[in-house]
């Protein structure tokens, strides 16, 4: 159980102790509770959560005998010292762990049949297999209205807290958002937010999965099922490229909940989800999912079923030549099927996904990678550009960890981000990372054990300082670098060897495909939209999507086949440092749709050409096999856990954009996971949809004579964004603005390159605020 | 056959048409049942008309034979169902799968649902052996009578 910290029984120099008359080992410094539960005595605890932080000794459940010792001691704060001799099961310990439950329940309503808890619930487990059985409390309990809304959406019940402290130590000490804390004394105390306004926070919703008994529940999940009426799947989270392990509660066919794995894992997000990847699954069942297939005639819209749907792509694409455009999202098995449909079933196809074409950071990706876990034992975080709090949410969590644990926290880049707070940051001037990264190069090589993380999107677009942030790492040999990747299976297209984006927009524009086929792409809402939007307009061919949600692009579209959403199928993604890891379908997903894979495959067969694979797994032997980055690896291999790419994921023959020019102002974009597209599909996280907003300092709205509420567009060369609302705010930086990637309607992508390379722009005020 | 074996089997005719019969007559006569009898659910309410399930799936966890399907919800000052934080809004029982084994009854914390006494539970379309909440709080259509102490049928 994820509760007990992993312990390694196997590294050399152990300590001896005794356990129950048993002579056994562990190393040095492991407290007792985890030792014991690593040679199979579960010590029962409360309070005690390692992934939180040192132990504090607040709930006195796991009190055990030690000789030697006067009076019982609490195993989970205790170290393991040669020789000792333990005892769990004598009648002292059992009276302790019989009167610690009985006051720990002498207050709690017993409310269990009500209670969403109740059947997955450790105070409950233990108080059956280590309570009294019988309560000798007769007064009456203390009694508080219920339930509390901590949050939109956490419920507190105040009744059943038993003051572990797990959520307020999450609070203060891993998210270090500071907000929540513990009033009053007694049988009186409750946990609460300082202020009493509701938690904010982007990680509020981990205290749910950390609270031992049913205080804190999601408001969303409130009264939807019991434990023993769901199924649980282990599988990721799609929504950005950190790629936490999740586990997903079904229901009858619904993906009714997502948490955090009861058994973590270490390497990536260690049990911690977002709130995004934690409660956006709503938005499978959202007013803007594909529920049926739509096909767009002269006459107008009407849906189709599946099967005619696919005949009719099938009937549009046969004996054309074909653009196929695999979007950001897009499982390495889509992405493979459809590279493979250009060898047959759709000849002389041209394969290309979305997203940063990336050239100029082979150099960088060739150096030896880390993962998120081994961000814990480095002495030195490097964070070169990006906004990893905002972009790859639970990345920020390592870095505190790591901050905690002692290493030092710096970093260089353009935006003013939360994770300043750890260290030294320099800011520097957007297109002038290379400054930044010249004043770390000191730090790295004088380091132990350092961890350079970077950001995929900043340092494309400034080759100068890939190249020297490369040099830097590659000069201390143990350094490692770990790209915070931009987009959630970038690293997977970029595996099978598939060419940016501009491959197919130079077709279109040539005129040498004639028909289009979108597999969760988005072009029309993604950087560089502006020159999509200009080559579909003179594009007469058919234009297919394969999509769970309305966008842009699927209204562009003649024909759209309703895909299944990642809580739905199968498939695998590659995190942003190249995690290979699988995604199980939990829920079935809406009747009229299937999944992308399967879409392809079937079309693969209307055109004549039967593939060699009928399953995921199947297919992703076939269009992995021959590829360097996926040697050795099958879906067997990749588990429940993952496992790192065989190679780095490389690009294939991109150049490196240039330097912005013409005139204006530089623009800073940052796509934020939080509030970003996914919150704005899903009704629990809509409170968090981050309005679309040009910010600036004032000096810097000054020159360009627009004030706080003026809404503005913005030109570059690129093209023209769309209304952006501005903010005038202190500590910004001055001489650059910054807009955030995917609000509403996509402005800020406008004005952007498909490439992600600076951009100059001018400011024009379209309506006074 | 000889004419010794035919009238041996008529006599047996003969005997038993003359003795009291050893079946009912139902459906006119009906067998009563025993106090204990485990028969047709029946969901309660208590006396303002509050439902005193509360949807806490505990029957749902108990059932042996995986027949009942309860979607709980919460109730609210517009809608408040049940005397706890939650309510059934779904409640039902798939009779057809029901061995009748009273679990659900004895894993009820509120005693919201108990086996009744009625048996006659036959449908002509096996699809309306699901039994719903409303079905269940009412009682049932055909009561059976109770064997009283002592009686023999
Ligand atoms: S709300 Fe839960 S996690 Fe927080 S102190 Fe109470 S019991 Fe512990
Ligand atoms: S950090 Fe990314 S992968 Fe992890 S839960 Fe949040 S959105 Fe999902
Ligand atoms: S678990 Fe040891 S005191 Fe709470």
């Amino acid at each position: 159980m994820a509760e007990y910290a992993p312990v390694d029984l196997t590294v050399e120099n152990q300590v001896e102790f005794e356990l129950d008359g048993r002579r056994v080992a562990a190393p040095a410094g492991t407290m007792l509770a985890d030792a014991c539960y690593a040679h199979g005595v579960e010590i029962p605890i409360f309070c005690y959560e390692p992934r939180i932080g040192p132990p504090i000794g607040a709930c006195r459940m796991c009190l055990v005998e030690v000789e030697g010792m006067r009076g019982l001691q609490t195993a989970c704060s205790t170290p393991v010292a040669p020789d000792m001799v333990v005892r769990t099961t004598t009648d002292a310990v059992k009276e302790a762990q019989d009167g610690v439950l009985e006051v720990l329940l002498a207050n709690h309503p017993l409310d269990c049949p009500v209670c969403d808890k109740g059947g997955e619930c450790p105070l409950q487990d233990r108080t059956f297999k280590f309570g009294p059985g019988t309560s000798r409390y007769v007064e009456p309990k203390r009694h508080q209205p219920k339930p509390l809304n901590l949050s939109h959406r956490i419920a507190l019940d105040r009744e059943r807290c038993i003051s572990c402290f797990r959520c307020v130590r999450f609070s203060q000490e891993v998210a270090q958002d500071g907000e929540l804390t513990m009033q009053e004394r007694g049988a009186r105390s409750e946990i609460t937010t300082f202020s009493g306004d509701p938690y904010r926070g982007r990680f509020s919703g981990n205290i749910i999965d950390v609270c031992p008994v049913g205080a804190l529940t999601s408001i969303p999940y409130r009264f939807v099922s019991r434990p023993w009426d769901v199924q649980n799947t282990p599988s990721v989270c799609g929504l950005c490229p950190v790629g936490c392990n999740t586990e997903l509660t079904v229901r009858e066919g619904r993906t009714k909940r997502v948490t955090g794995r009861p058994e973590p894992n270490p390497a990536v997000e260690e049990g911690w989800l977002c709130d995004t990847g934690r409660w956006a699954y709503d938005a499978s069942w959202s007013q803007a999912r594909i529920t049926a297939a739509v096909v767009r005639e002269a006459t107008g819209d009407r849906t189709a079923t599946l099967e005619d749907a696919v005949d009719g792509a099938a009937a549009l694409l046969r004996g054309r030549t074909a653009g196929i455009l695999v979007g950001t999202a897009a499982t390495v098995e889509e992405a493979g099927i459809a590279a493979d449909l250009a060898g047959g079933a759709l000849p002389g196809a041209v394969v290309a996904r979305m997203g940063i074409p990336g050239g100029a950071l082979a150099p960088l990706r060739a150096l030896p990678g880390a993962q998120l876990g081994d961000v814990d034992d480095a002495d030195l975080v490097v964070v070169a550009g990006g906004d990893p709090s905002a972009q790859q949410p639970v990345a920020e969590l390592r870095l505190r960890k790591a901050r905690r644990f002692g290493a030092t926290v710096t970093g260089c880049g353009p935006r003013p981000h939360a994770l300043e707070a750890l260290g030294t940051f320099i800011r520097t001037a957007p297109g002038d990372l290379a400054a930044g990264v010249a004043s770390l190069a000191e730090a790295i090589a004088a380091a132990t054990r350092p961890v350079v993380m970077w950001d995929e999107a900043d340092l494309a677009g400034e080759p100068a300082a890939a190249e020297a942030l490369a040099a830097a790492i590659a000069a201390n040999p143990a350094a490692r670098q770990l790209e915070l990747g931009a987009e959630v299976n970038g690293s997977g297209l970029r595996a099978l060897g598939l060419p940016d984006a501009g491959a197919v927009l130079d077709a279109v524009r040539a005129g040498t495909v004639d028909a289009l086929l979108l597999v969760h792409a988005d072009p029309l809402d993604a950087p560089g939209r502006a020159a999509w939007d200009a080559a579909l307009e003179g594009f007469a061919g058919p234009v297919i999507a394969i999509a769970s949600h309305a966008d842009a692009t699927t209204e562009r579209a003649d024909l759209v086949l309703p895909a299944l959403t990642m809580w739905e199928q199968e498939g695998t993604l590659v995190s942003m440092n190249g995690r290979v890891q699988r995604l199980r379908p939990g829920a079935r997903g809406p009747e009229g749709a299937a999944a992308g894979w399967e879409l392809l495959v079937a079309l693969a067969h209307r055109l004549g050409v039967v593939p060699g694979y009928r399953t995921a797994a199947a297919a992703f032997r076939a269009v992995t096999a021959g590829r360097p980055a996926f040697a050795g690896i099958t879906p067997e291999a990749a588990g429940v856990l993952g496992v790192p790419l065989a190679a780095p994921a490389q690009v294939a023959g991109a150049s490196a954009p240039p330097p912005a020019s013409g005139e204006g102002v530089p623009l800073v974009a940052t796509r934020t996971v939080y509030g970003g597209a996914a919150a704005r599909r899903s009704a629990a996280l809509a409170d968090t949809a981050a309005p679309a907003e040009l910010r600036m300092a004032p000096d810097t709205a000054a020159a360009h004579w627009v004030n706080d509420g003026d809404r503005v567009v913005l030109r570059s060369s690129s093209g023209e964004s769309g209304r952006l609302t501005v903010r005038v705010g202190d500590g910004l930086p001055e001489g650059v603005v910054f807009a955030p990637l995917g609000a509403p309607g996509s402005p800020t992508e406008g004005v952007l390159p498909a490439d992600m390379a600076p951009v100059l722009v001018r400011v024009a005020r379209v309506e006074a605020g | 056959m000889s004419i010794q074996d035919q009238l041996k089997g008529f006599g047996i005719t003969f005997r038993t048409m003359l003795s009291k019969p050893l079946t009912l007559g139902y459906p006119e006569r009906k067998t009563p049942v025993f106090p204990r009898f485990r028969g047709r659910h029946r969901l309660w309410t208590y006396d303002n008309g509050l439902e005193k399930c509360v949807g806490c799936s505990l029957c749902v966890a108990a059932c042996p034979a995986d027949c009942i399907r309860v979607v709980a919800e919460e109730n609210t000052p517009q809608l408040r169902v049940s005397a706890g934080e939650r309510f059934a809004r779904i409640y039902e029982i798939n009779m057809a799968r029901c061995i009748f084994c009273g679990y659900c009854e004895v894993a009820c914390p509120f005693d919201a649902i108990t086996l009744e006494h009625s048996y006659e539970l036959s449908e002509r379309d096996r699809r309306e052996l699901v039994y719903t909440k409303d079905m269940l709080l009412a009682p049932a259509p055909k009561q059976a009578p109770l064997r009283a102490e002592g009686q023999r049928v």
